[in-house]
């Protein structure tokens, strides 16, 4: 096995460790605790439904819940991206001066945020249940697009966290390329009402490997239907090669590190 | 004997980080491609070569940015050296007094924990060394508590416990035996006898040349990433005196 991932497996416990830190450390002291991670998306949630339904009157029925199960993934993929490609800069306590894997440091974010959007998915079942919605046995599936995600998402992360050591202007640049980006992927909208009115874009965005990924999630948590495995696939491939580059571009730095920080 | 650590020729350099303000992204590219980011080079240890016995004790002792730090980080593992060899048989365990990485809203029994997995310990090594580390640091119902309500010698001493409960075969101080109170001091020069008379191996970093002739059975003296003095702490710590003193008039202390 290759050096990066042998030593994120070798210090799996120490991962596990610090993602339950983050998760205890981000509640201590707070007296709603847990509910503040469910309240995020509740109140876009709700906000987007107002704007898009009841203002907009898109006419999609049980918005809500169509919302729901696009809002979770991305806030997972949105908040493990910007955090994960700080988590050397932020880590430069470590880096270079203990024995401290730096390896870890990018896992640990993208770790707490999926364990966060795990959380979350038993409230957009009780959404579901409450409007009624059935959903079937594609749930199955939602592991596999999680997996999906985790990889895309550990890749990018990868590879903005060495960037960022080097370059702090990328960081900047990121934060609103995660904005414009989440009007880009379907959440507020659907692939096949692009599709329908403005045909000459509708390529173009299902470009963006984030689209099968979020579409998946929608198609299990709101259609109850499988997930278009085409669309999926090519995510995989995309996040796979995204994290081989990540990881080797982290390799390949990784020793001027501590110089830089 | 055999040796515990053996150091050849070690050069490390560093670039200093001279990012212009104005860098440019085509800078940043061409830099990236040329594989040459700028700023200054300096040679923080040059063709460092020595090597310590199992079972003893070296001194290191310079001023400050001779490269002691760095050494003591390539001998960790933590940096690798750009030229030369460094061979360590067995397990090392840092324990520095910069940087413990201990975070501050973290209770001292988490922190231990983190410390540990990150050492290399089992997640049962961990379980089966915690009373003994909590027992051995003294930090009694500070275990609980965050770090940021410990003194600067309570979280010395839990990173000494760490250290020394994790029983490495060499084990790396830099510059920690300052803090704590005498009675914890003389723990842990307790703890060191015991730990040499075991056979284990340690590397001490101090600006404190007593203790080197004291405790020590060889110095070493860098200046400026060259070896200035490698031998007998006696003659090495006297050379090093004298040439302080030359330099600058001894401080009132």
């Amino acid at each position: 096995m290759n050096q990066y991932f042998a030593t994120i497996y070798r210090y799996r416990w120490l991962i596990y460790e610090l993602v339950l830190r983050n998760l205890r450390l981000r509640y201590r002291g707070s007296i709603l605790g847990f509910t503040w991670t469910l309240a995020n998306p509740l109140l876009f949630m709700g906000v987007y439904t107002l704007v898009f339904s009841v203002i907009l009157k898109n006419g999609m029925e049980h918005f809500p819940l169509y919302l729901l199960a696009g809002i979770v993934p991305w806030t997972w993929f949105a908040s493990g991206l910007a955090q994960g490609a700080t988590s050397i800069l932020d880590g430069r306590l470590y880096v270079g001066k203990t024995l401290f894997p730096s390896e870890v440091l990018v896992v640990v974010p993208v770790l707490t945020n999926g364990v966060n959007f795990a959380l979350s998915l038993p409230f957009i079942a009780l959404v579901a249940v409450a409007l009624h919605v059935h959903i079937g046995w594609s749930l199955l599936m939602l592991p596999v697009v999680a997996l999906i995600e985790l990889i895309l998402l550990q890749g990018l992360a990868t590879l903005f966290a060495t960037i960022n050591v080097f370059y702090r202007d990328v960081n900047e640049l990121l934060s609103y390329a995660i904005t414009a980006l989440m009007f880009l992927t379907p959440i507020f909208y659907t692939q096949s009402l692009v599709a329908i009115h403005v045909p000459q874009i509708a390529s173009i965005l299902a470009l963006n490997p984030l689209a099968g990924i979020i579409s998946g999630f929608q198609a299990i948590l709101y259609g109850g239907t499988m997930p278009d495995l085409k669309s999926l696939g090519y995510s995989a491939v995309v996040g796979f090669v995204l994290l081989a580059v990540g990881q080797w571009v982290f390799e390949r730095y990784r020793e001027s590190f501590s110089e830089f920080l | 004997m055999s040796d515990a650590i053996r150091v050849s020729g070690v050069t490390k350099r560093f670039k200093l980080p001279n990012i212009p303000k104005n860098a440019t992204v085509k800078d940043f590219v061409i830099r990236t491609i040329r594989r040459a980011p700028g700023g200054p080079v300096v040679d923080a240890l040059k063709s460092v070569s020595f090597s310590v016995e199992r079972g003893a004790m070296l001194g290191v002792i310079g001023r400050n940015g001779s490269g002691k730090t760095t050494l003591m980080r390539i001998i960790a593992g933590i940096l690798q050296p750009d030229e030369g060899k460094i061979v360590v048989d067995g397990t090392v365990a840092p324990l520095f007094a910069l940087g413990t990485g201990f975070h501050p809203d973290l209770t001292g029994r988490e922190s231990a924990r983190i410390e540990l997995l990150a050492l290399g310990v089992s997640r049962e090594g961990v379980t089966e060394l915690m009373p003994r580390i909590l027992a051995f640091s003294e930090i009694g119902e500070f275990a609980d508590a965050p770090i940021r309500a410990y003194s600067a010698g309570m979280t010395m001493r839990l990173a000494f416990s760490v250290a020394m409960c994790v029983d490495p075969d060499v084990l790396l101080l830099d510059e920690v035996l300052a803090v704590g109170d005498e009675s914890f001091a003389r723990k842990c020069l307790t703890a060191i006898e015991d730990f040499r008379h075991r056979g284990k191996t340690i590397v001490l970093v101090t600006h404190d040349a007593s203790k080197i002739e004291a405790w020590c059975d060889t110095a070493l003296w860098l200046d400026r990433g060259d070896v200035a003095g490698y031998g007998d702490p006696r003659s090495v710590v006297a050379a090093y005196q004298a040439l302080s003193a030359e330099e600058e008039p001894p401080e009132a202390v």
